[in-house]
């Protein structure tokens, strides 16, 4: 993404990138910090450590008191982050060829209303939502978020693979419809494979948002039973004083691993969503 | 060959039925409960009929004498009661008598009963008198009726007179369910409160837009623009670490930064300064970290759409620029930033709502405070509805809130979709039937 980004060489880069470090300090101290306090001891008023320990990874092992284990919550996200993906992904990769290929009553009603629902403040919703799953008793479960979560994401879904789907050359579509096989086998076999990057960006985002939503589970499943890691370490965010911090930094550290894992391979792909906007 | 169509209304099915289902229908029932009274109070089913102490409160200043009536008991000789009596293992004519003569009876005095039983063949002592009126006190208070011609019946049955329009008054003040109204709306214009959520609200997106998610990433994006590609890489992942770290571990971050025993305090406390919580500290502090948390994740979009950008530009207009002996400014004044005009709006466009909507950062991180400080209007409708300090969670009040931001959304997106001329965004489908 980088490779000859710079516009000449006749200026000098030290400047800006000294600039640039300076006003990058405070996210690079946050994030250094954040590894180093879980696996070291502190004094009270140090800056820096003066040993190891893993004494704050004791959660792993150890269940705190009145709170949910730690493994069934990382079960819970996972279940919750891959149902949301598999969900949009399959949905939205059949949505998306419909609009970009065939021709639909309503066609550019529904393109119209996608693009609209996407830029749409969706966690307004969130009330109406709330309401309607305690009336019809979905409450507290992990199946009302994940299709909650799994419609809000639809929209940029829906609209990303019809991006992807109109590059495709229709050549390709051409020759298998000539050759005898159906509009359904021609997706399947012949056009899907071609938006392999569209669907790798997208699976990777809604999982990545699936991985990091904290607001829906939060109002919609906020029993210990149901809980993700959001909701886990939010709650003993909101408890001001009485916790081990390092620990709960640990919590962090263990819950954001994974998501550093996927970016740093998959980053090219992820770029394609990031640079065309979600929301934030 | 009417096959592709049927294959596309199929395809497309799951889609259109989970955006009906999950998008669709809650922005109509937002709109649908923003007219009613919904809190917890209410229940969000139907309710019941009671006259609680404070429904007398308010007859009284509708129709006082008859509230002054229904504030006290009353003694109505009727089956129910009969029934006890005869239970309570006293001489058996007394029910038989009460039965017989005085059946149907109503008393609007404790006195005047006794002094009724006291007159029976049997004489019941005093105890037994008390004994048996308790049987018969058939106060409305506190009485749930489920629906309103129970509560009519009642009340005819213990013989107060009342007229059709009174009786629909004391329904109207007695019913404890939600109920249609447009209050919610005069509530949201005339509140002061409100009044100041919507300033934050204006000041939030503002500050955060100018600042950060549009002039900030335009900075970033020009930095790396003149950088060798590897740092340029370095930073661009840098800044989008706050985009991709799941908002809870993002807003801990700032929290351990700015906390009493967090970063900075230890950092000022080398140099003798107090700890205090630069955070929560006073309303200024709180404005500069909430626009600093919301900037640092708004940049990263702007960033990566400006580079791009960018990069389109043609090498040539820079190199030709240099042999012209223009400055790096220059460039960045006449080359890059006319180029950037429509990129920049676009990203002012689609922030402005993302802004308005958003609020998980500043809940994590403020919650509003301190004190109302930086309540914006998507977090206190969010409040209303759904974390109430007082615990009376006002889900009318709150849908409204929210379909206010949804108008705005819709408008705004509409709005878009003109300036971003949708018209080249729907063209023909690439095969037709």
């Amino acid at each position: 993404m980088a490779e000859r980004s710079q516009p000449s060489a006749n200026y000098r880069s030290w400047p800006v990138i000294t600039a640039l470090t300076i006003v990058s300090l405070p996210l690079l101290l946050m994030y250094v910090y954040l590894f180093l306090d879980t696996v070291t001891v502190k004094q009270a008023d140090a800056l820096l450590p003066s040993g190891l320990t893993l004494d704050h990874w004791r959660f792993l092992w150890q269940t705190t008191e009145g709170k949910a284990n730690i493994w069934q919550v990382t079960v819970n996200t996972l279940l919750f982050a891959a149902c949301t993906t598999s969900l949009v992904l399959i949905v939205s990769s059949m949505a998306g060829y419909v609009l970009s290929r065939l021709n639909v009553p309503a066609r550019g009603f529904f393109l119209a209303g996608v693009m609209v629902l996407h830029a749409f403040p969706s966690v307004t919703l969130i009330i109406a939502i709330f309401i309607v799953l305690q009336m019809i008793g979905l409450y507290n479960s992990l199946i009302g978020v994940i299709l909650v979560k799994a419609a809000i994401d639809l929209p940029l879904g829906i609209w990303l693979m019809k991006g992807f789907y109109d590059t495709v050359p229709w050549e390709i579509e051409m020759a298998g419809v000539v050759d005898g096989a159906s509009r359904f086998r021609v997706w399947r076999s012949l056009v899907l494979p071609q938006v392999k990057p569209g669907i790798m960006a997208l699976g990777l985002f809604s999982f990545l948002s699936g991985w990091g939503e904290f607001i829906l589970p939060q109002v919609l499943a906020p029993g210990n039973q149901v809980q993700v890691l959001s909701v886990y370490l939010a709650a003993f965010l909101a408890d001001d004083n009485n916790y081990d911090f390092n620990m709960f930094k640990a919590v962090g550290v263990f819950y954001l691993v994974p998501v550093l894992i996927v970016y740093a391979l998959f980053n090219k792909y992820l770029m394609n969503i990031y640079g065309g906007g979600s929301k934030g | 060959m009417k096959s592709s169509r049927t294959l596309g209304l199929v395809m497309i099915a799951p889609a259109a039925i989970m955006i009906v289902l999950f998008f669709l229908m809650p922005v109509v029932l937002t709109a649908v409960f923003s007219m009613t009274s919904m809190t917890t109070a209410t229940g969000i089913s139907g309710g019941v009929y009671q006259i609680a102490p404070n429904s007398l409160i308010a007859l009284k200043s509708a129709i006082p004498d008859i509230a002054a009536e229904m504030a006290e008991p009353r003694y109505t000789i009727d089956e129910a009661g009969l029934k006890a009596v005869e239970g309570l293992g006293l001489a058996p004519g007394i029910a038989g008598e009460l039965r017989a003569k005085h059946a149907g009876e109503v008393f609007t005095a404790r006195r005047d009963v006794e002094r009724m039983l006291k007159e029976l063949a049997d004489r019941p002592s005093t105890r037994d008198v008390k004994q048996i009126s308790e049987q018969f006190n058939r106060s409305v208070l506190n009485t749930r009726f489920d629906s309103k011609e129970q509560l009519f019946s009642a009340l005819d049955s213990l013989g107060f007179k009342l007229t059709p329009e009174q009786k629909e008054t004391v329904a109207k003040v007695t019913y404890t369910g939600w109920v249609w109204t447009t209050d919610n709306f005069s509530r949201m214009t005339t509140s002061p409160d409100m009044a100041r959520v919507l300033l934050n609200t204006v000041l939030y997106v503002a500050l955060v837009l100018m600042l950060f998610n549009v002039g900030y990433a335009l900075l970033l994006a020009i930095w790396t623009h003149y950088m060798p590609p590897t740092p340029a890489s370095i930073f661009r992942g840098i800044w989008l670490l706050p985009r991709i770290t799941p908002v809870v571990i993002y807003v801990m971050l700032w929290k351990w930064l700015a906390w009493d025993t967090g970063f900075i305090s230890i950092l000022m406390g080398k140099f003798g300064y107090p700890p205090k919580n630069y955070l929560l500290d006073n309303a200024y502090n709180a404005w500069f970290f909430v626009v600093l948390i919301n900037g640092f994740i708004g940049a990263s979009m702007g960033m990566l759409v400006f580079s791009s950008a960018m990069k389109a530009i043609p090498k040539s207009q820079f190199y030709a620029s240099e042999v012209d002996g223009a400055s790096r400014w220059q460039q960045i004044r006449y080359i890059i930033l006319p180029q950037m005009r429509w990129p920049i709006l676009f990203v002012t466009c689609y922030q402005t709502l993302s802004l308005l909507a958003s609020f998980n950062e500043i809940l994590l991180a403020t919650n509003g405070g301190p004190g109302n400080a930086t309540e914006v209007w998507a977090l206190s409708a969010y409040h209303t509805a759904l974390r109430n300090y007082a615990g009376n969670l006002e889900y009318g009040l709150g849908a409204a809130m929210a379909l206010v931001l949804v108008v705005i959304g819709v408008t705004l997106s509409l709005l878009y979709l003109r300036v971003f001329n949708y018209g080249t965004l729907v063209a023909k489908p690439l095969i037709e039937d």
